[in-house]
C-alpha cells in the first residue's frame, strides 16, 4: 500500500524532520522529494481560502484538523443540521455556496439525482488508498464508486446499527429485534425519529431490499414498524435524547440503536449501555466527504479529504467522534475505548481486520435509499410521508 | 427676468408628519424583503405541483386537498386546537391574579418578582424542556417524591409523552410573556378605582366582575391570542415531551418541508394555520366588541 507522504506543508515538515532532512526549507521539500522518485505519485492540491461546510455538528472534525487548517490557512465556515434531510433542503433551497458536505451512502442515488453530487477527483487523493479494500472496491454495495469508477464520495467514518440497551434493566441484552416487540417492553423500547433509517432496517429485518421494495409489500414494513412504535412512548428527535431517556429509565432498549450511544452514555456517567448486532443482523451507514455542486473551492476540499485519509488523522478523527475508521492502518492507532465499538478484532469473523470488515457489512450491509419515482417501488416521498402516518396510528 | 424660489422651512406640523414615516422606514423594509417576499414566494409554492425538494407548473390545489383530507392532518391539526387553546387559557387564567398581586399588592416584593419572573428568560428553551422530562419522568422528581411519601407504590406514566406534558411545559415557557403583559394592561388602572368601588359596597368578587377584569379585558384576549398561537404552532416541545400522542401540527410541517421534500404541502398547511390564526384573531376582536369591551380607556 502506498502512502503519498506529502500530502500538505505540515506532514511534510513531520516526515522531513524524520528523516535527518531539517536543513531544507519546507518550500523546497516537494521539489527535492519529487527528484527522489516521488514525483510520479499524485499529490493533494494546495489547500487556500475558506471551506464552507453543512453537516453535522462534529464532523467538521475541528480538533484533529487544528494542524492542517493553521498550516494552510484555511478557515471553516460550519453549518450545522439537525437531521439529514436538512442537506438536500438547504442546498436544493438555494442561497449557500457550500464546498463540503457529508451524506451516508443511502442517500446517493437521491444527490445524484438533484445533482447535488460532483465526481471526486480520485487524483486529488493520493490518501484514498489507504482505506480498508472493503471501502474500494466497486461494487453494488459501496454506492459512493459509480459504475464508470468515478467516486461521489469518500468513505471517511462508518459504523452499524444494533440493538442498544441498559445493561442494568436488561442483563445480557436482547438477540433479536423481535424481542422489542414482547409485550414487557410496552412503553419501554426506544425508537428514533429517523424515517430513513427505520424503514432500512425493518426492510433488512424482514429480508427486503430497501431501494427496491415493491409497494404491495411495504405492508409488511408497516405493520411490523406499527408494532414497534406501539412499544415506544416518544419518537426521539435524536440520538442523542434516545439515550438521555435510557439513562432517565425511560426505555430499556431501542431499535435502532447504535454504539455511539455507548460512549454519549459513559460520557454521562452511566457504564451500562451496550450495543450488539441481533441474530437478523442489520444496515451498516458509512459517511462521506462529498464536493456539492455549490462548491466554489474544490481543490481546498480535496485536500480536506486527503488530510482526513492520513492514518494519524483519520484515527484521531474516530476518537473525536467515537466512530469507526476507513483507513486500515488507523485500526492500530486507535484507543481501546473507540476500537471496542466495533468487531477490529473479532476472530471469528475474519483472519485480519480488512476480513473481519468484510464480514461485518455482509451481516450488516451498505443500503441505497428508495428511488424518488417509480411506479414498481416505495418512493423516497411515500415511505417519508407512511412514516408520519405510523408514528400517529401506533 | 430670474425667478427666485423661496423653499420654507419644515414647520413643526411637517416635521411630525415625516417623522414616524421616517421612523417606520427600516423596519417597513425589512418586513418586506424578508417577511413578505418570502411569504408570497411560499404562498405561490402551496399552489405548484410537489416534485422532490422542488415544485413545478401547473398551478393546483392538490396540496390544500392533501392538507385537508389526510388523516395523520387531521390528528394533528386538533391536537394543535386542544394544546393551543389549554395553554392559552391556562397562563391567562393563572397569569391574571400574578399579575393583579404585582400591581396592587406586592408592594416592595415587586421589583425582585419582575426580575424573577424575566430572569427565567434567560434559561434556555431546551434546557426548560429537559427539566421538565427530569422532572415528569417515571424516574422523575414528581414520582420519586410521591413514592418516598409512600402516596405511590408504581410510577404514574401517564405524567409524560402526551399532550399533557407538552402542556405543562408549554405554560411554563409563556407563562412569563403572559404575566408582564398583564402587568402593563394593570398599570395604567389607579387602585382608586377599586377602593371606590369597595367603598360602594361591592364585594371582592364583584370588584373583580365589574371593574377589574372590563378593564383587563383587551390586554387578557392579546396574550390570550398571542400564546394560542405560539403553543399550537410549536414544533420543538412536541418533540421532547409529545410522545407519539403529543405530536402537534408544527411537527408535520417541519416534516414536509426537510424530510419529505414536500415543499407545496408544507406551504399549504403553514397558510391554512396561518388562515387558522387570523380567524381566532377575528373572533377575539368580535367577541371584544360585541361585549363593549374594545375601547375602554383607562384613568390613572
Amino acid at each position: 500500500m502506498t502512502h503519498p507522504p506529502f500530502s500538505t506543508p505540515f506532514t511534510r515538515v513531520e516526515l522531513l524532520r524524520r528523516s535527518g532532512l531539517v536543513v531544507l526549507t519546507v518550500g523546497a521539500a516537494p521539489t527535492l522529494l519529487a527528484a527522489c522518485g516521488g514525483g510520479d505519485e499524485a499529490a493533494a492540491p494546495e489547500a487556500s481560502g475558506t471551506i464552507d461546510y453543512l453537516s453535522w455538528e462534529g464532523y467538521d472534525i475541528p480538533d484533529p484538523m487544528t494542524d492542517w487548517k493553521t498550516a494552510n490557512a484555511v478557515d471553516v465556515q460550519s453549518t450545522y443540521i439537525g437531521n439529514h434531510d436538512e442537506i438536500q433542503a438547504k442546498i436544493k433551497a438555494g442561497g449557500g455556496s457550500y464546498d463540503l458536505i457529508t451524506y451516508y451512502q443511502g442517500y446517493k442515488p437521491l444527490y445524484s439525482e438533484l445533482g447535488i453530487l460532483t465526481t471526486i477527483d480520485t487524483d486529488k487523493i493520493p490518501n484514498i488508498e489507504n482505506l480498508f479494500p472493503v471501502f474500494k472496491e466497486a461494487d453494488s454495495r459501496n454506492l459512493w464508486i459509480d459504475e464508470d469508477g468515478n467516486w461521489t464520495g469518500v468513505p471517511w467514518t462508518w459504523g452499524s446499527i444494533g440493538i442498544t440497551w441498559d445493561d442494568a434493566e436488561l442483563p445480557g441484552g436482547l438477540d433479536s429485534w423481535y424481542d422489542l416487540l414482547d409485550p414487557k417492553f410496552k412503553g419501554k423500547v426506544g425508537v428514533i425519529n429517523d424515517p430513513l433509517g427505520a424503514f432500512t432496517l425493518t426492510a433488512h429485518i424482514l429480508g427486503k431490499d430497501p431501494s427496491a421494495l415493491p409497494k404491495a409489500e411495504y405492508a409488511e414494513i408497516e405493520d411490523f414498524l406499527t408494532k414497534m412504535v406501539g412499544q415506544a412512548k416518544s419518537v426521539a428527535p435524536s440520538f442523542g435524547d434516545m439515550t438521555t431517556q435510557l439513562i432517565a429509565g425511560d426505555i430499556v432498549a431501542c431499535y435502532q440503536g447504535w454504539a455511539y450511544q455507548n460512549s454519549l452514555a459513559a460520557g454521562a456517567g452511566n457504564d451500562n449501555v451496550k450495543t450488539k448486532t441481533p441474530t437478523e443482523g442489520a444496515f451498516s451507514f458509512c459517511d462521506l466527504y462529498a464536493v456539492p455542486s455549490t462548491s466554489d473551492n474544490v481543490d481546498t476540499v480535496h485536500a480536506w479529504i486527503n488530510e482526513a485519509l492520513v492514518p494519524e488523522r483519520n484515527a484521531a478523527i474516530a476518537e473525536y467522534l467515537v466512530a469507526a475508521v476507513t483507513v486500515e492502518e488507523s485500526a492500530a492507532l486507535i484507543n481501546a475505548d473507540t476500537k471496542a465499538l466495533y468487531p477490529y478484532d473479532d476472530l471469528e469473523l475474519g483472519d485480519s481486520t480488512g476480513d473481519r470488515l468484510a464480514k461485518l457489512f455482509e451481516l450488516a450491509p451498505f443500503y441505497g435509499m428508495p428511488p424518488s419515482e417509480s411506479d414498481e417501488y416505495i418512493t423516497f416521498s411515500e415511505m417519508s410521508e407512511k412514516w408520519e402516518e405510523i408514528k400517529q396510528s401506533a | 427676468m430670474t425667478s427666485v424660489t423661496e423653499s420654507r422651512p419644515p414647520s413643526e406640523r411637517d416635521r411630525l408628519r415625516i417623522g414616524p414615516v421616517a421612523l417606520a422606514l427600516p423596519a417597513a423594509a425589512w418586513m418586506l424583503a424578508f417577511f413578505a417576499a418570502p411569504l408570497v414566494v411560499f404562498l405561490v409554492y402551496s399552489f405548484l405541483t410537489a416534485k422532490l425538494y422542488d415544485v413545478s407548473g401547473p398551478l393546483t390545489l392538490e396540496a390544500y386537498r392533501d392538507a385537508v383530507t389526510t388523516e395523520v392532518n387531521r390528528t394533528l391539526a386538533v391536537n394543535s386546537l386542544v394544546v393551543g387553546v389549554c395553554v392559552a387559557a391556562a397562563t391567562v387564567a393563572i397569569g391574571l391574579p400574578i399579575a393583579y398581586w404585582l400591581r396592587f399588592a406586592a408592594g416592595r416584593w415587586q421589583v425582585l418578582v419582575l426580575f424573577l419572573i424575566t430572569a427565567t428568560f434567560f434559561a434556555s428553551y431546551l434546557v426548560r424542556i429537559y427539566a421538565w422530562r427530569s422532572i415528569l419522568g417515571e424516574n422523575g422528581l414528581l414520582n420519586s417524591g410521591l413514592e418516598r411519601l409512600g402516596i405511590l407504590d408504581e410510577p404514574l406514566g401517564f405524567l409524560l409523552y402526551n399532550r399533557f406534558s407538552v402542556s405543562v411545559a408549554l405554560v411554563h415557557i409563556f407563562l412569563p410573556y403572559v404575566v408582564l403583559v398583564l402587568y402593563a394592561g394593570f398599570r395604567p388602572i389607579s387602585p382608586a378605582l377599586v377602593e371606590a368601588a369597595q367603598d360602594l359596597g361591592a364585594n371582592a368578587f364583584a370588584r373583580w366582575r365589574r371593574v377589574v377584569l372590563p378593564l383587563i379585558a383587551a390586554p387578557a384576549a392579546t396574550s390570550f391570542v398571542l400564546v394560542f398561537v405560539l403553543a399550537a404552532a410549536d414544533y420543538v416541545t412536541p418533540q421532547f415531551l409529545g410522545g407519539t400522542d403529543g405530536a402537534l401540527l408544527g411537527v408535520r410541517i417541519q416534516a414536509a418541508l426537510t424530510g419529505s421534500g414536500n415543499w407545496p404541502l408544507g406551504a399549504a398547511l403553514s397558510f391554512l394555520m396561518l388562515a387558522a390564526f387570523l380567524s381566532c384573531y377575528a373572533l377575539t376582536v368580535i367577541l371584544l366588541r360585541a361585549l363593549r369591551l374594545h375601547r375602554i380607556r383607562f384613568v390613572s
